[in-house]
């Protein structure tokens, strides 16, 4: 106790130098985690999809489970030959996954990845704990499709420039759907901090809002450009859409960026929609600390796990089927939930 | 500098969070440097076009219909912005005693600026500016 009174005196004295050494440190420790994290959501994703498509999946390097697949996979990636094409535009080629990598991480630093129960209060583990941290997060999220745009665009593909203009058209249809069930949900916690809109969640949002839910769902797996929206890399139709032209361990760290960003999208729809990291305290010790931890942990690994059904069980939807369904159904459903935010949260408050 | 924690203090960590998001595939792009091998042909260099030769430039002038999504997109994008801000005073208790037709004052103003929207909306997709082609 006596450590933790000293830490919060010393944030309290010192406030810019101790952001400072939380950054330093939240940002080794959650580069760690996040990119560990994804490996785990690759691996997972294909152990999962070949259980529903009925066949092993990896099963060789690393025992039975294939554990050690994807170690195996970055080793090839790193040792295969560096290509730039020629006709490409170099240097926003070689930046595209590097803003890929600097969008994670940045919303990596405004997501809370749980709490510790300590003193019988919820401490949570936030690096930047700010007011309007779910409106930076879901701003940080979109971030992705600039990177997608300057992998498609620089590549001088024709496969490519179809797939990066289609991103786009396929991010702003969703975009604006996305933000008003973010809103909503404000609305109704009366905060834009997630760690309070988490700390508000009494019932689940999911439950007192389910219309703003499915909504949120859909814009989501939208914008994490997975089946059934993944135009912007349909493989049947253009190659592989915005990253045709990348191999190696350059195309390496655009795909794992978009694992990186299912994890954490998941993360946020769990703070969003599922209480975060409430519930019941595990009471037995050391247990109990990390509770709210392990109730996270869980929260997310579902919704990974119906992300990974989703794209198992659906067909891609054509282009204009997708900006169809963004501008003229979800648009006017969110606002309808925005409307019954409002209407309900005044019963709440 | 000692004191109240500042609302920029917050906003420290999300600068080296930038720098750590860069390191991270720098030093992977560095690392290919000293260990892919090189061996560079004409051929390697090429645009994949299914086999053949890539015929002209892939930076095409797309349809002038696909602008108009971003254009209604902007309009809308920025209805978003605006309510975020609105949240605060929605949420601000001092607010709540104002009423404007047994609604909220806050609400009242907010509902009528997405009606203007919504009729935007309709207009937009009645004049098929949301259509893909």
């Amino acid at each position: 106790m006596d450590l933790i009174q000293s830490i919060t005196d010393f944030a309290v004295q010192e406030p810019a130098i101790f952001a400072l050494i939380i950054g330093v440190v939240g940002a080794a420790v959650i580069a760690a985690v996040v990119n560990v994290g994804a490996m785990l959501v690759i691996w997972g994703e294909r152990k999962v999809l070949s259980d529903f498509c009925n066949r092993f999946g990896p099963n060789r390097v690393g025992g039975r489970w294939g554990i050690l697949q994807l170690g195996a996979d970055a080793i090839k990636l790193f040792t295969k030959e560096d290509i730039i094409p020629g006709d490409a535009d170099k240097g926003v080629y070689v930046w595209a996954p590097i803003v890929a990598s600097i969008a994670t991480m940045l919303v990596a630093a405004a997501i809370p990845f749980g709490a510790l129960h300590i003193g019988g209060k919820d401490v949570p583990l936030v690096v930047a704990n700010m007011d309007i941290s779910a409106f930076y997060v879901e701003a940080a999220l979109s971030l992705m499709a600039i990177a997608v745009f300057m992998a498609g665009y620089s590549s001088n593909n024709k496969y490519s420039v179809l797939g990066a203009f289609r991103g786009i058209a396929r991010m702003i249809a969703y975009e604006v759907p996305m933000g008003v069930c973010v809103i909503s949900v404000a609305v109704m916690a009366h905060s834009l901090n997630l760690v309070e809109i988490v700390q508000s969640q009494t019932l689940w949002y999911a439950f007192a809002q389910p219309l703003g839910f499915a909504i949120f769902v859909i814009a989501l797996i939208t914008d994490l450009g997975r089946i059934p929206f993944d135009q912007s890399e349909a493989e049947e139709e253009i190659i592989s859409g915005y990253n045709t032209e990348y191999s190696g361990i350059r195309w390496g760290l655009l795909y794992f960026q978009e694992y990186n960003n299912a994890l954490l999208g998941s993360i946020l729809l769990s703070l969003l929609f599922l209480g975060g990291w409430q519930g019941p305290i595990i009471p037995i010790p050391i247990l109990d600390i990390v509770s709210p931890l392990i109730w996270l942990f869980m929260k997310v690994v579902i919704v990974l796990w119906c992300l990974i059904w989703v794209r198992a069980s659906l067909f891609r939807l054509r282009i204009d089927q997708v900006t169809d369904l963004g501008w003229k159904w979800m648009l006017p459903l969110s606002i309808l939930n925005l409307g019954w935010a409002v209407l309900v949260g005044s019963y709440f408050a | 500098m000692a004191g109240e924690p500042m609302a920029v203090d917050y906003y420290i960590p999300l600068i080296i969070f930038l720098i750590m998001g860069a390191i991270v595939p720098i030093a992977a792009l560095a690392a290919i440097k000293i260990i892919a091998p090189n061996k560079r042909s004409r051929q390697k260099l090429s645009t994949y076009e299914g086999g053949l030769k890539p015929i002209r430039d892939a930076k095409i002038q797309y349809s002038v219909q696909y602008y108009l999504f971003a254009i209604v997109f902007v309009i809308f994008d920025v209805e978003v912005l605006f309510l975020y801000p609105w949240i605060y005073v929605y949420a601000n208790k001092a607010m709540q005693q104002f009423m404007v037709f047994g609604m909220n004052y806050a609400v009242f103003e907010m509902l009528l600026f997405i009606v203007v929207l919504l009729v935007g909306l309709i207009y937009a997709i009645k004049k098929e500016a949301l259509r893909w082609v």
